[in-house]
């Protein structure tokens, strides 16, 4: 079994999509009031920053 | 040191590149440290601009913080090539969403100067990286090799349309927000508007253009200067070479061509006098230095100082020179003679000098008038002197001074 390097990537992707969770979490927990307003630049953000991620750290 | 320099494999130290920069070179610095388009970030901090004036902060202090590496502007808004491989599209992407979340953030906070300007500056501010971008890889005079022979035309051609479009369609939303579109009302804000997109859409092509028309305006001046020193190699050096073949079994002959040479040679480089021309004092010093070593087979070293036109008393010092060069290549044995010229404001001196076994003025027969009549007496009649320094065994050297102005 091939261990497979270190991937900056998915360690953002990773962190991205885990602090979506945990704010959509707390949103449904009622600890805080997500509105739409915040919402949509939340998910811009995630995706964005993989994308940025993945682009950067791309094969050469 | 070679500390300073990094590794081809690592990145470049985070710097502003003031060569691909279009203001203060933070974006190029930061696209080449990242391995991001600059264009790509020149849009975010536009962006970022327009929706709260953070771009304008954040690029001050970035001006601020980064040092500055490259040179100067000249290369002017050249783009350099992003580092082959990364996905640049993503990039783009990505920091497009990045942004957008921004905006729509800064919305909900209430910093926000209001949409009628936001969206369009951000539609303007992506079409005009889209079409700089375009302009910029078709300038792009050496693509590499890896790319395919047509660059994708066709995606090319759709890049710059999408960024045409951007930039119409923001124009137009403005027009829109601000109620201007009806013509009635008011048209001089749709003309304005229209002119500043068509420039903005215009204005690579243009500055490419121009570029494009200085750089073969420079290609054709070295090529004419490479005509030009081609042509006098051919005229000056060339010729003398195959002469001196043709003259190879005279040493003296081979050596006075080479001499005359020389000094055609030095004349040029140093100013483009022609040799021969007799207009100034060291030009007709140097010419007849070059007459007494064709007719006498003795070098003679030429070196002035200064230079001023040729008149009558200048050319009664320059007749004394070469007389006392004269005697110097007749008498003073097979060493090369020296003559040294200092031409000032005030004063013109001129020393001829050989390494010769010397001799005794007072001894010179009452009719050998070379010394007495061409060279003391000469200078005399036109306001000047002239000294003897000599002796047995020394040498000797005929000091020449005339003063000017007089």
């Amino acid at each position: 079994m091939s261990r497979r390097g270190f991937d900056p990537a998915s360690l953002v992707a990773g962190f991205a999509v885990s602090g979506l969770g945990v704010v959509l979490l707390l949103d449904q927990v009622d600890a805080l009031e997500l509105s739409f307003g915040y919402l949509a630049p939340a998910l811009l953000a995630v995706v964005g920053s993989i994308l940025v991620a993945v682009g950067l750290t791309g094969p050469r | 040191m070679s500390a300073a320099r990094p590794h081809p494999s690592q990145p470049p130290p985070l710097r502003r590149d003031r060569e691909g920069a279009v203001l203060g070179g933070v974006c190029a610095g930061l696209g080449q440290r990242l391995g991001i388009d600059p264009i790509v970030l020149r849009v975010v901090f536009i962006a970022a601009t327009a929706a709260g004036g953070l771009g304008v902060v954040f690029y001050a202090l970035l001006w601020a913080a980064l040092p500055a590496e490259g040179e100067s502007r000249a290369a002017g808004l050249r783009v350099p090539r992003v580092p082959g491989g990364r996905d640049s599209w993503s990039v783009a992407a990505g920091m497009g969403l990045l942004v957008l979340a921004l905006l729509l953030l800064f919305r909900q906070w209430g910093l926000w100067v209001g949409d009628a300007l936001v969206w369009p500056v951000v539609l303007a501010a992506a079409g005009g990286g889209l079409i700089w971008r375009q302009s910029a890889t078709a300038a792009d005079p050496a693509p590499p090799a890896d790319e395919p022979a047509r660059a994708d035309r066709g995606s090319a051609l759709g890049r710059a349309a999408l960024g045409v479009a951007l930039v119409v369609g923001a124009a137009l939303i403005f027009l829109y927000f601000n109620d201007a579109l009806r013509p009635a009302r008011d048209v001089l804000l749709p003309v304005v508007v229209v002119l500043v997109a068509g420039t903005l859409i215009l204005a690579p092509w243009w500055i490419r253009l121009v570029r494009g028309l200085a750089d073969e305006r420079a290609e054709r001046v070295r090529s004419q200067e490479r005509a030009e020193l081609a042509a006098h190699l051919h005229d000056s050096v060339l010729q003398t070479l195959a002469l001196m073949q043709r003259r190879a079994d005279d040493p003296r002959e081979v050596a006075g061509l080479a001499r005359r040479q020389e000094r055609e040679l030095r004349a040029w480089l140093n100013g483009g006098r022609p040799f021969g021309e007799r207009g100034t004092l060291a030009a007709a010093l140097e010419v007849a230095a070059a007459e007494v070593e064709e007719s006498h087979g003795v070098a003679v070293d030429v070196v002035t100082v200064g230079d001023c036109p040729l008149d009558a008393d200048g050319e009664a010092l320059v007749a004394a020179a070469r007389e006392a060069a004269v005697n110097a290549a007749k008498f003073g044995g097979p060493e090369p003679v020296s003559v040294y010229a200092e031409i000032g404001d005030d004063r013109v001196e001129v020393f001829v000098r050989d390494r010769g076994p010397g001799f005794d003025p007072a001894a010179v027969p009452p009719d050998r008038r070379g010394v007495r009549e061409s060279i003391v007496g000469r200078m005399r009649r036109h306001g000047g002197e002239a000294v003897l320094h000599t002796g047995a065994g020394a040498g000797t050297e005929v000091e020449l001074r005339l003063e000017r102005g007089r």
